[in-house]
């Protein structure tokens, strides 16, 4: 499918973008021409769903695709590097995979996007004119960027097979350029959120006057978000890719596929999670922006009104670990010598399902007069174990087991032949159980410290004995089994077909999790456009319920999935015809 | 009834352990299920039992996990699977499969039915939100207050300390400990006339998670002050602008830190 030569690729590039500014803005004008005029408060309604509930799924819709796209480049493009760096085909294949996922999700991104850019200024034309005159200019570098990101993209993968052996630097070298275009949209399009839930006050005066554009665009949660986001487009982009290789295991029809698509499902599920590790601490710190910005929004959004969200976030990250863990206990079935390991399972379950029941434990909960009755203020148990202390605790215990499973996965096949291997494995379980211990210790003692003790000392103290810990073990069996003896190859492919729908559901569970997560974010300026500069006046300026509100991640998620399937589809269709001897897209 | 939750768990002890050594997978599924059930429903025994939605969320959470665990082998999957199978498919099994399908699920699915349709006098579950969001600056008795990073005076007077200290304990005594209790945990003789019951000043998860500020508003403007967000709010808290200074109200947030042993967040 990759047979249009590089400069066409270009042309169709530059055209398919034109085509779809040149629709958007015409379907604009002719809109704006056609429908009456706006409401005195600056609104048109968007009939039966509400103008609302519209830009929510499409602008939810187009995040997703955008994070995906975003996402995915990041890690093909090391895959190739690394490819190119081991001389291995088999990383070049993985990467070239990716790289034809997200250059067909493009054309779906720009597709929503061109709806989200109609949407916007037709329903909310007031509210759009202040965007373009606090950020306007950076609405033309986005398109600027857009052009540079389509362009670099079609080259990148109409290229690969064109530049092959010598000139493989130079094709990596494109891909960098890629994701560094990549990156400038994220930090331009996060400019914008950044600016409408945490104005920055010298750039922009209480009246919704420009005072200085830098600083309209350097919103508190700026830098954070962009982080944030990125990090979580690579957990997101890898799910994507590691549930495309689980539908492509399931509907494989040779075991040559099955092992392929194994393989490939494994290692963008270790990309997304060993990535997912990294989320919490710089989630902190946008929390820690948010509450510098402004103390009301961090607790209505931390302890107030949103504060069940955070419950239904931690029902998913648990059900997300327990899916990675089972992945990774039923992946020893395939590994020559896993059978070993197995008697280890039952106790990362045990610790898994503990931590999880703590992480999920509310401090806020629903109750009958009668249970209110009886319970007081708090539960003197669920009091304990809903606060921050214990689910701290928790998390960090829940993930070192989830490394610890995902080692045993990686040693079960291997016997070391170093001479310190005993002293290895004692030093290997001493780090396990004293940071263990330490973890447990610092969350017991933070209910006896201040808030300000636990916050900013101890849960990072906390977080910092885990990663050592598994900077450590990882240093430590890197050490420990070079060399080793391996008892035998994994037998990717031989994994029951349910393994697939544990990876499956990891991506679903991200995707819903996101959708959640963005209406919390989002909902955090409440009655507002730009928080405290520009009112929403609309019929919608309240808060729908959790309810409500789960019913509409909901329905985006599942919308998402069937034009993913529908990539999916589209892929699996232009390779049977390539495979045929058409080979033009 | 509470006393019969130890006696489901030892049964459910029971079918496990039988399960295990007769390896049954599905029994043992069954038998770990009844066994959580059995213990968290008994933590009604020693403390206030789990409300109805925190046990949803354990138990849905615990076959969720437990379905994970039973399907990490081939072998285990199986034999967790081949009852239902049976049951289903052999034909040997015709008769249980008549009763589930004609007698057990009918009943259970009518006794669904008659406890979501049964007349019920109490009032509706309440979702409590626990931390309102605090507001930007109050008005107390026409003068302007800041309450966004507002400090208590009175901690930077050292050497009226004990004054200010015993001036808020009599405060306290005088005011609030009909609700908040005399000794500041939450159990005021007045107390249960309200829904929800005041909150304690003792342990870890009140006021020391709070800003003094925080504590400042709620005292001068109580229920009547909560923002508009997120309402109706839940609350009985008076508003003592009227009744107390803004210097009383300083001196008792001091006292109930103080007779806590906690520490105002910062």
């Amino acid at each position: 499918m990759a047979d249009v030569s590089p400069s066409k690729s270009l042309i169709k590039g530059v055209i398919k973008l034109t085509l779809f500014l040149g629709v958007g803005f015409a379907v604009l004008f002719i809109l704006n021409k056609v429908l009456s005029a706006p409401t005195e408060d600056g609104y048109r309604f968007f009939p039966v769903i509400g103008s609302r509930v519209w830009v929510w799924i499409i602008a939810q819709l187009h995040l997703n695709f955008a994070a995906f796209v975003l996402g995915v480049p990041i890690f093909a493009v090391s895959m190739e590097f690394m490819s190119w760096r081991r001389n291995d085909e088999r990383l070049d294949r993985i990467a070239y995979d990716f790289t034809k996922l997200f250059t067909l999700a493009y054309t779906l991104t720009a597709a929503v996007g061109t709806i989200l850019m109609i949407s916007l200024p037709v329903l909310y034309p007031k509210f759009i004119d202040h965007l373009m005159k606090i950020l306007g200019p950076t609405w033309w570098v986005y398109v600027l960027v857009m052009y540079i990101e389509t362009l670099v993209c079609y080259y990148y993968f109409y290229s690969w097979k064109q530049m092959k052996g010598s000139k493989k630097g130079t094709h990596v070298a494109i891909g960098g350029l890629l994701n560094i275009m990549g990156i400038t949209m994220l930090l331009i399009t996060s400019s914008w959120v950044g600016y409408m839930t945490t104005p920055n006050p010298h750039g922009v005066s209480e009246t919704g006057e420009l005072i200085n554009r830098w600083q309209a665009i350097k919103s508190y949660m700026w830098i954070p978000l962009s982080l944030h986001r990125l990090f979580a487009n690579v957990v997101f982009g890898a799910g994507i890719a590691a549930a495309y290789a689980a539908y492509r295991f399931i509907t494989a029809e040779t075991d040559e596929q099955r092992a392929y698509y194994d393989w490939m499902g494994y290692t963008s599920a270790m990309i997304s999670i060993g990535f997912s590790l990294i989320l919490p601490g710089i989630g902190y710190l946008l929390g820690v922006e948010i509450y510098s910005f402004n103390e009301q929004m961090g607790i209505q959004l931390m302890g107030g009104f949103f504060a069940w969200l955070w419950v239904m976030q931690a029902i998913l990250i648990g059900a997300i670990l327990m899916f990675v863990n089972y992945y990774l206990w039923i992946s020893l079935n395939k590994m020559p010598g896993g059978e070993r390991y197995f008697k280890y399972v039952k106790y990362l379950f045990i610790v898994n399902l503990l931590g999880y029941a703590v992480w999920l434990t509310p401090h806020s909960i629903a109750l009958s007069l009668e249970e209110a009755r009886r319970m007081g203020a708090y539960h003197p148990v669920l009091g304990s174990l809903g606060v921050m202390a214990s689910k701290n605790t928790a998390v960090v215990v829940s993930y070192m087991a989830t490394f610890l499973s995902f080692t045993i996965f990686k040693i079960s096949n291997k016997e070391p032949i170093v001479s310190w291997a005993k002293l290895g494995h004692t030093i290997r379980a001493a780090v396990i159980v004293l940071s263990t211990a330490a973890a447990i210790a610092i969350g017991i003692y933070s209910y006896m410290v201040t808030s300000a003790v636990r916050v900013k000392v101890l849960s990072p103290i906390q977080f910092g004995i885990f990663f050592l810990s598994i900077i450590i073990l990882f240093v430590l069996d890197t050490m420990m089994y070079k060399g080793a003896i391996v008892i035998g190859e994994p037998r990717w492919g031989k994994m029951p077909e349910r393994s697939q729908y544990a990876l499956i559901g990891i991506t679903v569970t991200f995707t819903w999790l996101m959708a959640m997560m963005g209406y919390m974010r989002s909902g955090g300026r409440q009655f507002w456009h730009v928080y405290g500069i520009v009112k929403d006046t609309s019929p919608d300026a309240y808060l729908p319920t959790h309810g409500y509100a789960a019913v509409v991640s909901s329905i985006v998620t599942v919308i998402f999935f069937a034009l993913i399937g529908l990539l999916f589809w589209s892929i699996m269709k232009l390779e049977k015809v390539a495979d045929k001897g058409g080979a033009q897209t | 009834m509470m006393k019969i939750y130890p006696i489901i768990a030892a049964i459910g002890l029971l079918i496990t352990v039988v399960s295990v050594l007769k390896k049954s997978p599905f029994f043992n599924f069954l038998g770990l299920l009844t066994l959580i059930y059995g213990l968290l429903k008994s933590v009604g025994l020693i403390t206030a039992p789990f409300p109805a939605q925190v046990m949803t969320m354990y138990m849905a959470m615990s076959v969720f996990s437990l379905f994970i665990y039973f399907s990490i082998q081939e072998s285990t999957f199986e034999a967790l699977l081949e009852p239902v199978r049976a049951v289903l498919a052999d034909d040997n099994k015709r008769i249980l499969r008549v009763l589930i399908v004609f007698i057990a699920l009918p009943l259970f699915a009518g006794y669904l039915t008659f406890d979501k349709v049964k007349p019920n006098y109490e009032p509706p579950v309440s979702a409590r939100i626990v931390h309102p969001e605090p507001v930007s600056s109050i008005e107390f008795r026409g003068k302007p207050i800041t309450i966004i990073g507002l400090e208590n005076p009175l901690r930077k007077d050292a050497a009226n300390m004990a004054g200010n200290l015993e001036a808020g304990k009599k405060i306290y005594y005088q005011n609030c400990f009909y609700c908040h209790g005399d000794d500041l945990d939450g159990r005021g003789h007045l107390a249960l006339g309200f829904n929800p019951v005041p909150p304690p000043f003792r342990g870890t998860d009140t006021i020391a998670q709070l800003p003094e500020s925080f504590v400042f508003w709620r005292i001068a403007k109580g229920w009547r002050g909560l923002p508009a967000g997120s309402t109706p709010w839940n609350s009985a808290m008076p508003s003592f602008e009227d009744l107390l200074t803004e210097d009383e109200i300083w001196k008792v947030t001091l006292f109930i830190y103080e007779a806590t042993g906690n520490k105002p967040r910062s």
